[in-house]
């Protein structure tokens, strides 16, 4: 390109009357809340830095009409801002200028390069835009150092910070980054990677080219290439015969990641079980445990339309409409850049959607998030962000990603944890419609593929961004992992690219569709190759960011924003058509073929050809080893405390991370958009008290619902991870109970996040690991086929451990179970908020003394010593089953007032959050909880956490019907909602616990309220 | 000549995100909606001519890049000036929700003048909280107003889910005369009050969950057919998407109080074209 000129616009907020510079006052209170700084004022300046051939009269002419809004801001071409004396009297005392690194995406520059094109087309066509954003400082502490105020500002992983000091400022000496300019790519020939070398070499070859491959795949490969008959073809297709290319090297090893292929819960596993004396071996802890349960389950149901092969499960939703959902982690990408990792995280998943069958619409996201303690005071790894940064982080990519899509998020959860400040845990899920049939009579679920079908790819580019994300998020976290493995996503170009998709689809256009995530287009083409049984691809074709991109770079690079469409040859003209219309990129880049062989070219020149049976069948299986032997933990010391006492310690629990509002947080996701969102994540006379799960309604007008809801429940895994994974799966069907879910339509998704379960050196407590991961495995099993539960869809992350500073950081053990359901009428869906005074108070379900890893017991362990131990909740997954049933029997008769789980924290914590939607207290007797179990004392029976339990309100006149259609069934009244502001808790004569409900509610928002408003 | 069934054209495209519900919500008030991508109307594919109303729903438009709503708006206004010209000149109404009243503020239409020359005078900024939110407000309605949409309106509960929904009007004047016209057509107020409570006061946050100027949640051109609002009345299209429906007993009609300004944009093309 001939070097235009790069001009400079600054623009900054007018302070006028009733106007103020929020972005600059928001930076402001964040420094004044997260660190204690107060400064007197900040001040912002947005600049773009526009290489275009534009002349003086188009410059100013833009500025006016595009960078500039005439009203509210002051924009200047081509000088500089802070010069202005009017503008900004006195000059700042520091001035820092962010802008992004090379090759890093930057969403309002490619907006406003657009938006230049609209203007001067062909100004804009030849044209580049970067973005800055300055922050100006006014009366800083003496204290406050320049540099650790822009650390605060920026990610030094995606984004460069330019500073003019205290003595630059006073000299008007301003920043002023470059132009960001990538140095040149240069283009490398595929190379030859020699395999005939030691094992040791092999496993050399693994560790520094970023594998991530044992040496037993290495040696699997190794092999493949020995074979005579391979060694033949190989000859006669040009491609050196004996050794792979680093584009097929490359290629096998993001085929057989973990993050791919699932090596762990593939594994034939010996465990041995000190407790039973069990010495067994399991093939598979996924067949075995996932997908045996589920192909039981559809033997007796007729809904189950595609599970666990396709990008997410589907289940027939009813005789015109399936659903389909999917949920997965982006924990590592969050850990170095929680912003742009968590937003590619939920943009991420919509892709999942979008690839599923023909192409379903996404229509409502989950997110839940595992974090340090936001006010961790203690050590943190040098490397590793702050828990409160990385939650803010996390929190605005999620909230960028999925507001801009136009996908409601509708549900999610927060936990807190210290063993997730190495690696959060970052889930994000999404549910999608679509048709059950399509126009020309095809079931949108299945792909329709033939030989011959034009392979398409489209939304994105392909950059150097992103490189290595399957593999690298297949082994551990360390200084040293690469910042090309982090992205920001651009929700735009793929809404944009959705609206076309699904046009596509409903025209009939699409015959196989998947997402470009993990892997790149040796995924995407590799997997969908295997349908028709073979493919081929001209890398030289596919639309590039910037020039020079090696084969391999190209094969497996996971830019963001892209689909891989199969289309017809005489569907191509209208594909391209409708690509056009909707501003996407779409390029046809190969073919499939029934050759047997995937087959990657780059021009004339034959790059790889790999046997589509070798890529995705080669891998071998891996042989471990576990052995449980339970833990042992000291009980909590409980406190010697009277009624107020209790009160003070519900309030204590109320504050917990785990179980304060998240309203500030959640607020901010839009949960309505779509006009779909009938039971949210808010419901209550003041709009605060938190929803147990979402009901959606998304044909517009039509009563039929689904329900969606998550079960995650990490503190039990410290005694035993069967315990943690049953009150997962419990707690999602629990709240799915709770607003009245169809129980004979529900499937689940597992989504595993582990620490390194393989013992090494680096694990050498591997062994305890996987006996973890098996007895979850086992839970799992029991559970949902108990409940009739099937999985539909999952996913592992098997590495959630960091090494900084020679420091080892493991996730506990992880399990997030969501829900999907069938809502027969979403008029009769039912919120957690007690409705009004004189209504009664239900608790169903059977208390036990179950305190093991309590909420309660973290507490105490903190706060007055001790340990988490005891009984953690057991499971009788018959019993809840058959209360659950009935329940909902009475909320279809239109008995129930309100529903509320029990879960962390136990029957007091849910009792205060049903006071709070109804902002009234109650006197309660619970006195007959103690019938149950003869070992319960008080604090099990306030504060224990118990499975199946569910805390409800009716109308009194209701209370013989209701009481009636709960027979055989623990159902205990134990007293009326009030009209007072205390919370009063009695068994017997006793007076257990008295609180002040506007004292919990204080602490209970204040904990997590984000520097309100 | 009167219209049966008045054909809505509700814009998509580029970030656009509620233009199925818009949609929905057409439909049911007894129009004939219709998606139409914005390219469509720069190429001539389809011309707004052939369609009586006209919304531009609500969304993220290009990603609120460049101030929400200027991309789109300048779109509009340099793409298809001629077309937007002739639609609110020939008296059909319109309607922007949320980004759509970005979109129609930023390139000139709202509040607009009685010439349509499309140049900006008021804007819609950064939230004072400084964050995008969803939460549940109350809008009093002017019964004065010449918004063809509002007819016999008081009050409605509808969601706000924006993060730059804040009205201002620099110039004092302006913005004073604005009232006089009766051009400001809703505003935030806090629902224990008893109708009509509407007033310049600032109303505290979160019941004004974006320090608008004068609590302004909505305004109309001079004519009263070009009506804009930040707020959602396509999301309360029925009751069981309300915040508190649980809490409000049994029902007869499950019409939503938002349909009344989907019902009088329908009936005024009904009426008038």
């Amino acid at each position: 390109m001939g070097a235009a000129p790069v001009h400079r616009i600054e623009v900054t907020p007018r302070v006028l009357p009733g106007l103020q510079d929020t972005r600059g006052e928001g930076v402001r209170r964040q420094l004044a809340y997260d660190h204690d700084i107060e400064i007197e004022s900040v001040r912002s300046i947005t600049g773009y830095m526009v290489r275009a051939p534009l002349t003086g009269a188009q410059l100013l002419d833009s500025l006016r009409d595009l960078f500039t809004d005439p009203v509210i801001e002051h924009g200047v071409a081509n000088q500089n801002l802070l010069d202005d004396d009017v503008m900004f009297t006195p000059p700042p005392e520091i001035a820092i200028q962010i802008g992004f690194k090379p090759g890093v995406t930057d969403n309002p520059a490619q907006a406003a390069l657009g938006g230049l094109t609209t203007l001067y087309p062909d100004a804009g066509a030849a044209g580049d835009v970067a973005t800055t954003m300055t922050y100006l400082f006014w009366g800083v502490p003496e204290d406050v150092e320049e540099k650790w105020l822009a650390d605060q500002l920026h990610n030094p992983m995606i984004e460069r910070a330019e500073i003019a000091t205290r003595i630059h400022c006073r000299s008007a000496i301003w920043p002023q980054l470059p132009f960001p300019d990538r140095p040149p790519i240069q283009f490398e020939e595929p190379a030859i990677v020699d395999l005939e070398v030691s094992d040791t070499e092999l496993e050399r070859i693994s560790e520094t080219g970023l594998l991530a491959l044992n040496l037993a795949e290495m040696q699997a490969i190794q092999a493949h290439y020995r074979d005579l008959g391979v060694r033949a073809l190989r000859e006669e297709q040009g491609l050196p015969p004996e050794a792979p290319t680093d584009v097929e090297l490359e290629c096998l090893a993001q085929t057989w990641s973990e993050h791919c292929k699932h090596k762990t819960f593939a594994a034939l596993i010996h465990h041995k079980d000190t407790e039973t004396g069990e010495d067994s071996s399991i093939d598979s802890l996924f067949k075995t445990h996932i997908v045996q349960p589920t192909l039981d389950i559809a033997d007796e149901v007729d809904w189950l339309l595609s599970v666990f092969h396709d990008n997410s499960g589907v289940i027939a939703w009813n005789d015109d409409w399936s659903l389909c959902m999917k949920a997965e982690t982006h924990n590592s990408p969050s850990a170095l850049d929680p912003y742009g990792g968590a937003m590619t995280g939920i943009v991420g998943v919509n892709r999942d959607i979008l690839g599923t069958g023909l192409g379903a619409r996404p229509i409502a996201n989950t997110d839940v998030f595992c974090f340090g303690p936001p006010d961790w005071s203690g050590h943190i790894p040098k490397g590793l962000f702050h828990p409160s940064r990385v939650m803010r982080g996390v929190h605005a990519g999620v909230r960028a990603g999925g507001n801009e899509s136009g996908i409601p998020t509708v549900n999610g959860a927060m936990v807190f944890d210290e063993r997730y400040l190495g690696k959060p845990l970052v889930y994000c899920g999404t549910v999608g419609i679509m048709p059950r049939r399509l126009a020309d009579g095809r079931e949108s679920h299945v792909k329709t593929p033939s030989p011959g079908d034009v392979i398409y790819m489209t939304g994105g580019k392909v950059g150097s961004d992103g490189i290595h994300g399957a593999t690298f998020s297949s082994i551990e976290l360390t200084e040293d992992s690469p910042s090309s493995a982090v992205q920001i996503g651009d929700p735009i170009t793929q809404k944009k690219m959705v609206d076309m998709l699904i046009e596509a689809r409903d025209a009939g256009i699409v015959q196989v569709t998947t997402d470009n995530g993990a892997g790149g287009l040796s995924s995407s083409v590799g997997e969908m190759a295997e349908l028709t049984g073979g493919a081929t691809i001209d890398l030289s074709v596919v639309p590039l960011k910037q020039a020079g991109l090696s084969p391999w770079e190209i094969l497996v690079s996971e830019s963001q924003e892209r689909m891989t469409i199969g289309v017809k040859p005489e569907d191509c003209a209208d594909f391209e058509a409708l690509a056009e219309l909707h501003e996407v990129e779409a390029t046809a880049v190969g073919e499939f073929t029934n050759s047997g062989d995937f087959h990657v070219t780059y021009g004339d020149l034959t790059v790889a050809s790999l046997p589509i049976e070798f890529l995705h069948d080669g891998l071998p299986q891996l042989e471990l080893v576990s052995e449980w032997v339970p833990p042992e933990h000291e009980s909590p010391n409980f406190p010697d405390v009277d009624a107020e006492g209790m009160g003070a310690v519900l309030a204590g629990l109320m504050a917990r991370p785990n179980v304060a509002s998240k309203e500030w947080w959640v607020r901010s996701y839009d949960h309505e958009v779509i006009g779909q969102t009938v039971i949210k994540p808010f419901c209550g006379v003041n709009h605060d008290a938190p929803g147990d799960a979402a009901v959606i309604a998304p044909l517009h007008g039509d009563t039929r619902g689904a329900v969606i809801s998550c079960g995650i429940t990490p503190r039990y895994s410290d005694i035993d991870t069967y315990a943690m994974v049953a009150a997962s799966v419990d707690e999602a069907v629990r709240n799915a109970v709770c607003v009245g879910v169809d129980l004979d339509k529900m499937a689940g998704l597992d989504n595993f996040c582990w620490p390194d379960a393989i013992v090494s050196e680096k694990t050498p407590d591997g062994k305890y690991k996987l006996a973890q991961l098996v007895r979850a495995n086992r839970a799992l099993d029991d559970v949902c086929r108990a409940y009739r539960l099937p999985c539909i869809s999952g996913k592992d992350s098997m590495k959630n451990d960091v090494t900084f500073d020679g420091e080892k950081i493991s996730v506990p053990p992880t399990l997030l179970y969501s829900l999907i359901g069938n809502h027969h009428d979403v008029r009769k869906a039912v919120s957690s908020d007690f409705k009004q005074a004189g209504d009664a108070i239900y608790l169903l379900g059977e208390t036990h003394q179950e305190l093991g890893a309590s909420e309660l017991s973290c507490m105490l362990s903190e706060s007055h010593g001790g340990g988490i131990g005891g009984q953690v909740p057991n499971i009788d997954a018959e019993r809840n089953i058959g209360l659950y049933r009935a329940l909902t029997a009475a909320m279809s008769a239109g008995l129930i007032a309100s529903a509320h789980d029990c879960s962390d924290g136990g029957f007091a914590t849910a009792l205060a959050e049903s006071c709070f939607g109804a902002d009234s207290g109650c006197t309660v007797d619970i006195e007959r909880l103690f019938a149950d179990d003869e070992e319960l004392d008080d604090w099990g029976a306030l504060f224990g956490e118990s499975l199946g339990r569910i805390l409800v309100s009716i109308d009194s006149k209701d209370s013989e019907a209701f009481e009636a259609a709960m027979d055989g069934h623990a159902c205990h009244y134990l007293g009326m909602v009030g009209e007072g502001d205390q919370i009063v808790i009695d068994s017997g004569e006793e007076n257990l616990l008295r609180a002040n409900l506007a004292i919990l509610r204080e602490g209970w928002k204040a904990t997590l309220d984000g520097g309100a408003p | 000549m009167m219209v049966d069934t008045p054909k809505a054209a509700v814009l998509t495209g580029f970030g656009i995100n509620c233009d199925v519900e818009t949609m929905a919500v057409f439909e049911m008030a007894g129009a004939e909606a219709q998606r139409v991508h914005v390219n469509q109307l720069v190429t001539g594919a389809d011309s707004l001519e052939e369609f009586h109303i006209l919304a531009v729903p609500g969304g993220f438009s290009f990603g609120d890049h460049l101030g929400s709503g200027r991309l789109l708006g300048n779109r509009l206004r340099f793409a298809i000036r001629e077309q937007v010209y002739d639609f609110v000149t020939s008296g059909k109404p319109v309607i922007g929700i949320c980004n759509g009243f970005q979109v129609l503020v930023k390139m000139g239409l709202l509040p607009g003048d009685e010439e349509v020359s499309l140049s900006q005078t008021a804007s819609l900024t950064l939230n004072d909280s400084g964050h995008y939110e969803d939460r549940w407000v109350t809008l009093e309605f002017n019964d004065a107003s010449p918004c063809v949409w509002t007819d016999g309106l008081e009050r409605m509960r509808v969601p706000v889910r924006h993060g730059e929904g804040k009205f201002v009007v620099p110039d004092a004047e302006l913005l004073q005369r604005y009232f006089e016209q009766e051009q400001v057509v809703c505003r935030y107020v806090d629902p224990s009050t008893g109708y009509p409570s509407a007033a310049d006061e600032p109303v505290a946050y979160p019941l004004c969950p974006n320090a608008s100027m004068r609590n302004i949640a909505g305004v109309c051109d001079p004519s009263g057919l070009v009506f804009g609002l930040m707020p959602h009345p396509e999301a309360n299209f029925t009751k069981w998407l309300g915040a508190t429906w649980t809490r409000e007993g049994e029902q007869s009609d499950w019409e939503g109080e938002g349909m009344a300004i989907f019902h009088n944009g329908v009936k005024y093309a009904r009426n008038n074209l």
